[in-house]
Protein backbone atom coordinates (compact mmCIF):
# COMPACT_ATOMS: atom_id res chain seq x y z
CA UNK A 1 0.00 0.00 0.00
CA UNK A 2 1.33 3.40 -1.00
CA UNK A 3 0.44 6.66 0.74
CA UNK A 4 0.64 10.20 -0.64
CA UNK A 5 1.11 12.82 2.10
CA UNK A 6 0.19 16.22 0.73
CA UNK A 7 0.32 19.57 2.55
CA UNK A 8 1.81 23.03 2.34
CA UNK A 9 4.95 23.83 4.35
CA UNK A 10 4.62 25.62 7.69
CA UNK A 11 1.96 24.66 10.21
CA UNK A 12 0.22 22.13 7.97
CA UNK A 13 3.52 20.26 7.57
CA UNK A 14 4.36 20.49 11.28
CA UNK A 15 0.99 18.87 11.99
CA UNK A 16 1.59 16.16 9.38
CA UNK A 17 4.98 15.38 10.90
CA UNK A 18 3.34 14.92 14.30
CA UNK A 19 1.29 12.13 12.69
CA UNK A 20 4.37 10.30 11.39
CA UNK A 21 4.13 7.33 13.79
CA UNK A 22 0.92 6.39 11.95
CA UNK A 23 2.86 5.96 8.69
CA UNK A 24 5.76 3.96 10.12
CA UNK A 25 6.54 0.82 8.14
CA UNK A 26 4.35 1.94 5.24
CA UNK A 27 5.43 3.19 1.84
CA UNK A 28 4.77 6.89 1.46
CA UNK A 29 5.86 9.98 -0.44
CA UNK A 30 5.37 13.70 0.14
CA UNK A 31 3.99 16.42 -2.06
CA UNK A 32 4.55 19.96 -0.83
CA UNK A 33 5.72 23.40 -1.92
CA UNK A 34 9.41 24.12 -2.28
CA UNK A 35 10.46 26.08 0.78
CA UNK A 36 13.15 26.40 3.46
CA UNK A 37 10.60 24.71 5.70
CA UNK A 38 10.20 21.63 3.51
CA UNK A 39 13.69 21.07 2.06
CA UNK A 40 14.57 18.52 4.77
CA UNK A 41 11.94 16.08 3.49
CA UNK A 42 13.02 12.93 1.73
CA UNK A 43 10.89 11.11 -0.82
CA UNK A 44 9.18 14.36 -1.79
CA UNK A 45 7.82 16.03 -4.91
CA UNK A 46 8.31 19.79 -4.55
CA UNK A 47 6.01 22.25 -6.29
CA UNK A 48 7.22 25.79 -6.91
CA UNK A 49 5.05 28.33 -5.13
CA UNK A 50 5.29 32.11 -5.35
CA UNK A 51 3.08 34.48 -3.43
CA UNK A 52 1.15 37.31 -5.02
CA UNK A 53 -2.48 37.49 -6.22
CA UNK A 54 -1.91 36.55 -9.87
CA UNK A 55 0.99 34.15 -9.32
CA UNK A 56 -0.92 32.23 -6.64
CA UNK A 57 -3.87 31.73 -8.99
CA UNK A 58 -1.62 30.54 -11.79
CA UNK A 59 0.03 28.12 -9.36
CA UNK A 60 -3.36 26.71 -8.32
CA UNK A 61 -4.19 25.94 -11.95
CA UNK A 62 -0.77 24.44 -12.56
CA UNK A 63 -1.14 22.32 -9.44
CA UNK A 64 -4.12 20.50 -10.99
CA UNK A 65 -1.94 19.35 -13.89
CA UNK A 66 0.95 18.55 -11.58
CA UNK A 67 -1.43 16.46 -9.43
CA UNK A 68 -2.41 14.39 -12.48
CA UNK A 69 1.22 13.91 -13.45
CA UNK A 70 2.43 12.89 -9.98
CA UNK A 71 -0.54 10.73 -9.02
CA UNK A 72 -0.62 8.91 -12.39
CA UNK A 73 3.04 8.06 -11.91
CA UNK A 74 2.92 7.16 -8.22
CA UNK A 75 -0.56 5.59 -8.09
CA UNK A 76 -1.05 5.91 -4.31
CA UNK A 77 -3.77 3.87 -2.60
CA UNK A 78 -4.34 6.61 -0.04
CA UNK A 79 -4.03 10.40 -0.20
CA UNK A 80 -3.69 12.04 3.22
CA UNK A 81 -3.78 15.81 3.64
CA UNK A 82 -3.71 18.32 6.49
CA UNK A 83 -4.25 21.30 4.10
CA UNK A 84 -3.80 24.05 2.95
CA UNK A 85 -6.36 24.21 0.24
CA UNK A 86 -4.11 25.39 -2.58
CA UNK A 87 -2.37 22.01 -2.66
CA UNK A 88 -4.82 19.74 -0.76
CA UNK A 89 -7.86 20.40 -2.96
CA UNK A 90 -6.30 19.48 -6.35
CA UNK A 91 -4.51 16.42 -4.99
CA UNK A 92 -7.56 15.08 -3.13
CA UNK A 93 -9.86 15.53 -6.16
CA UNK A 94 -7.40 14.04 -8.64
CA UNK A 95 -6.68 11.25 -6.13
CA UNK A 96 -10.41 10.54 -5.90
CA UNK A 97 -10.65 10.30 -9.70
CA UNK A 98 -7.86 7.73 -9.58
CA UNK A 99 -9.76 5.73 -6.91
CA UNK A 100 -7.45 6.53 -4.00
CA UNK A 101 -8.85 6.56 -0.47
CA UNK A 102 -9.02 10.22 0.61
CA UNK A 103 -8.14 11.14 4.20
CA UNK A 104 -8.44 14.77 5.26
CA UNK A 105 -7.39 16.03 8.68
CA UNK A 106 -8.63 19.54 9.40
CA UNK A 107 -5.89 21.78 10.79
CA UNK A 108 -5.49 22.35 14.52
CA UNK A 109 -5.99 26.02 13.73
CA UNK A 110 -9.70 25.49 13.04
CA UNK A 111 -11.77 25.32 16.20
CA UNK A 112 -15.02 27.08 15.36
CA UNK A 113 -14.87 27.72 11.62
CA UNK A 114 -14.29 25.44 8.63
CA UNK A 115 -11.22 25.90 6.44
CA UNK A 116 -11.54 26.38 2.69
CA UNK A 117 -9.85 23.01 2.14
CA UNK A 118 -12.21 21.32 4.60
CA UNK A 119 -15.33 22.68 2.88
CA UNK A 120 -14.14 21.52 -0.54
CA UNK A 121 -12.81 18.11 0.46
CA UNK A 122 -15.56 17.05 2.90
CA UNK A 123 -17.91 15.75 0.17
CA UNK A 124 -15.29 13.43 -1.35
CA UNK A 125 -13.39 12.36 1.77
CA UNK A 126 -13.43 8.70 2.81
CA UNK A 127 -12.20 9.70 6.26
CA UNK A 128 -12.69 13.25 7.51
CA UNK A 129 -11.20 14.21 10.87
CA UNK A 130 -11.40 17.42 12.85
CA UNK A 131 -9.03 18.22 15.72
CA UNK A 132 -11.59 19.92 17.97
CA UNK A 133 -14.96 18.48 18.96
CA UNK A 134 -16.54 21.93 18.60
CA UNK A 135 -16.05 21.69 14.86
CA UNK A 136 -18.02 18.45 14.40
CA UNK A 137 -21.38 20.20 14.18
CA UNK A 138 -20.05 22.67 11.58
CA UNK A 139 -19.47 19.79 9.19
CA UNK A 140 -21.80 16.80 9.03
CA UNK A 141 -22.19 13.20 10.04
CA UNK A 142 -19.09 12.10 8.19
CA UNK A 143 -16.75 14.25 10.32
CA UNK A 144 -15.09 12.49 13.24
CA UNK A 145 -12.99 13.60 16.18
CA UNK A 146 -10.13 11.23 17.10
CA UNK A 147 -8.06 13.67 19.16
CA UNK A 148 -5.50 16.23 18.04
CA UNK A 149 -1.76 16.79 17.66
CA UNK A 150 -1.34 19.11 20.66
CA UNK B 1 17.46 35.56 23.94
CA UNK B 2 14.03 36.49 22.67
CA UNK B 3 13.16 34.66 19.48
CA UNK B 4 10.51 36.29 17.32
CA UNK B 5 9.01 34.32 14.44
CA UNK B 6 6.20 35.11 12.02
CA UNK B 7 6.19 31.69 10.37
CA UNK B 8 5.02 31.34 6.80
CA UNK B 9 5.26 33.28 3.62
CA UNK B 10 3.13 36.32 4.37
CA UNK B 11 4.46 39.57 5.83
CA UNK B 12 3.69 40.69 9.38
CA UNK B 13 4.89 44.32 9.45
CA UNK B 14 2.96 45.28 12.58
CA UNK B 15 4.76 42.76 14.83
CA UNK B 16 8.20 43.18 13.22
CA UNK B 17 8.11 47.00 13.55
CA UNK B 18 6.93 47.02 17.15
CA UNK B 19 9.35 44.28 18.13
CA UNK B 20 12.23 46.22 16.56
CA UNK B 21 11.25 49.33 18.54
CA UNK B 22 11.11 47.29 21.76
CA UNK B 23 14.46 45.61 20.96
CA UNK B 24 16.11 49.05 21.11
CA UNK B 25 14.90 49.44 24.70
CA UNK B 26 15.82 45.98 25.99
CA UNK B 27 19.08 44.63 27.36
CA UNK B 28 18.26 41.15 26.10
CA UNK B 29 19.27 39.91 22.66
CA UNK B 30 16.45 39.71 20.12
CA UNK B 31 16.52 37.48 17.03
CA UNK B 32 13.74 37.88 14.46
CA UNK B 33 12.52 35.75 11.58
CA UNK B 34 10.70 38.23 9.32
CA UNK B 35 9.74 36.22 6.22
CA UNK B 36 8.64 38.52 3.41
CA UNK B 37 7.99 41.52 5.68
CA UNK B 38 9.15 44.73 3.94
CA UNK B 39 10.31 46.52 7.07
CA UNK B 40 13.90 45.70 8.00
CA UNK B 41 14.75 45.77 11.72
CA UNK B 42 17.45 48.20 12.88
CA UNK B 43 17.83 47.28 16.53
CA UNK B 44 18.21 43.52 16.39
CA UNK B 45 19.45 40.60 14.32
CA UNK B 46 17.05 39.19 11.79
CA UNK B 47 16.74 36.78 8.87
CA UNK B 48 13.96 35.98 6.45
CA UNK B 49 13.80 32.19 6.26
CA UNK B 50 15.94 29.31 7.47
CA UNK B 51 15.82 25.52 7.08
CA UNK B 52 13.75 23.79 9.74
CA UNK B 53 16.65 22.31 11.71
CA UNK B 54 18.42 25.69 11.99
CA UNK B 55 15.27 27.46 13.07
CA UNK B 56 14.61 24.81 15.70
CA UNK B 57 18.01 25.59 17.24
CA UNK B 58 16.78 29.14 17.79
CA UNK B 59 13.63 27.85 19.48
CA UNK B 60 15.80 25.64 21.67
CA UNK B 61 18.10 28.45 22.81
CA UNK B 62 15.42 31.11 23.38
CA UNK B 63 14.24 32.26 26.81
CA UNK B 64 10.87 33.15 25.38
CA UNK B 65 9.29 32.83 21.92
CA UNK B 66 7.16 35.65 20.51
CA UNK B 67 5.24 34.56 17.44
CA UNK B 68 2.12 34.74 15.32
CA UNK B 69 -0.66 32.33 16.34
CA UNK B 70 0.25 29.72 13.72
CA UNK B 71 0.15 26.01 14.51
CA UNK B 72 3.70 25.40 13.25
CA UNK B 73 5.17 27.97 15.64
CA UNK B 74 2.97 26.84 18.54
CA UNK B 75 3.80 23.14 18.08
CA UNK B 76 7.53 23.82 17.67
CA UNK B 77 7.64 25.99 20.81
CA UNK B 78 5.78 23.20 22.63
CA UNK B 79 8.37 20.67 21.42
CA UNK B 80 11.12 22.70 23.16
CA UNK B 81 8.94 23.53 26.15
CA UNK B 82 9.39 27.29 25.60
CA UNK B 83 7.30 30.03 27.22
CA UNK B 84 5.22 31.59 24.50
CA UNK B 85 3.71 34.99 23.72
CA UNK B 86 1.27 34.92 20.81
CA UNK B 87 0.39 37.86 18.59
CA UNK B 88 -2.49 36.75 16.32
CA UNK B 89 -2.39 37.94 12.72
CA UNK B 90 -5.55 39.91 11.95
CA UNK B 91 -7.54 40.08 8.74
CA UNK B 92 -8.30 43.78 9.16
CA UNK B 93 -4.61 44.60 8.69
CA UNK B 94 -4.25 42.26 5.70
CA UNK B 95 -1.98 39.95 7.68
CA UNK B 96 -4.00 36.83 6.95
CA UNK B 97 -6.99 35.88 4.77
CA UNK B 98 -9.37 35.36 7.73
CA UNK B 99 -9.32 35.57 11.53
CA UNK B 100 -8.72 31.90 12.29
CA UNK B 101 -5.60 32.75 14.34
CA UNK B 102 -7.92 34.19 16.98
CA UNK B 103 -9.48 30.72 17.43
CA UNK B 104 -6.27 28.93 18.35
CA UNK B 105 -5.12 31.99 20.35
CA UNK B 106 -8.24 31.78 22.52
CA UNK B 107 -7.62 28.08 23.14
CA UNK B 108 -3.98 28.76 24.07
CA UNK B 109 -5.09 31.60 26.36
CA UNK B 110 -7.15 29.03 28.29
CA UNK B 111 -3.91 27.08 28.76
CA UNK B 112 -2.09 30.02 30.34
CA UNK B 113 -0.32 31.43 27.28
CA UNK B 114 -0.19 35.23 27.05
CA UNK B 115 -1.95 36.59 23.98
CA UNK B 116 -1.13 40.12 22.84
CA UNK B 117 -4.11 41.55 20.98
CA UNK B 118 -2.90 45.17 21.20
CA UNK B 119 0.75 45.66 20.33
CA UNK B 120 1.02 48.44 22.91
CA UNK B 121 0.95 45.60 25.48
CA UNK B 122 3.79 43.63 23.92
CA UNK B 123 6.69 45.20 25.79
CA UNK B 124 5.00 44.71 29.14
CA UNK B 125 4.26 41.10 28.21
CA UNK B 126 7.89 40.41 27.30
CA UNK B 127 9.37 42.07 30.39
CA UNK B 128 6.87 41.05 33.03
CA UNK B 129 4.50 38.47 31.73
CA UNK B 130 4.14 35.25 33.52
CA UNK B 131 3.52 33.23 30.42
CA UNK B 132 4.07 29.51 30.10
CA UNK B 133 4.86 26.82 27.60
CA UNK B 134 2.23 24.71 25.86
CA UNK B 135 1.93 21.26 27.32
CA UNK B 136 1.37 18.64 24.66
CA UNK B 137 -1.24 16.24 25.93
CA UNK B 138 -0.13 12.64 25.84
CA UNK B 139 -3.71 11.36 25.91
CA UNK B 140 -4.53 12.13 22.31
CA UNK B 141 -5.06 9.02 20.28
CA UNK B 142 -5.24 10.59 16.83
CA UNK B 143 -2.02 8.99 15.59
CA UNK B 144 -2.89 5.55 16.97
CA UNK B 145 -6.35 5.51 15.43
CA UNK B 146 -5.05 6.80 12.11
CA UNK B 147 -2.54 3.94 12.09
CA UNK B 148 -5.34 1.43 12.78
CA UNK B 149 -7.34 2.90 9.90
CA UNK B 150 -4.37 2.56 7.51
CA UNK B 151 -3.62 -0.98 8.73
CA UNK B 152 -7.23 -1.92 8.00
CA UNK B 153 -7.04 -0.45 4.48
CA UNK B 154 -3.84 -2.39 3.90
CA UNK B 155 -5.46 -5.66 4.97
CA UNK B 156 -8.47 -5.01 2.70
CA UNK B 157 -6.26 -4.21 -0.28
CA UNK B 158 -4.42 -7.50 0.16
CA UNK B 159 -7.60 -9.53 0.61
Amino acid sequence: MKICLVCSPGGHLTEMERLFPAFEGKEYFFVTHRSEYSQHLEKAHFIEYKIGYIRERITWLKTIFIAFRILFKERPDVVISTGGGEIAIPFCYVGKLLHANIVFIETLARIKTRSGAGKFIYPIADLFLVQWETLLKKYGKKAQYWGNVI
Amino acid sequence: MIFVTIGGMRAFDRLVKEMDRIAGELDEQVMMQIGSTNYEPKNCDYFRFMPRDDIEELYASARVVVCHAGTGSILTAAKYNKPLILVPRLQKYGEVFDDHQLEIAKEMENRGIIIVYELSNLKFAIKNANTTSVKVSAGSNLTGRLKEYLDKLERLSKA
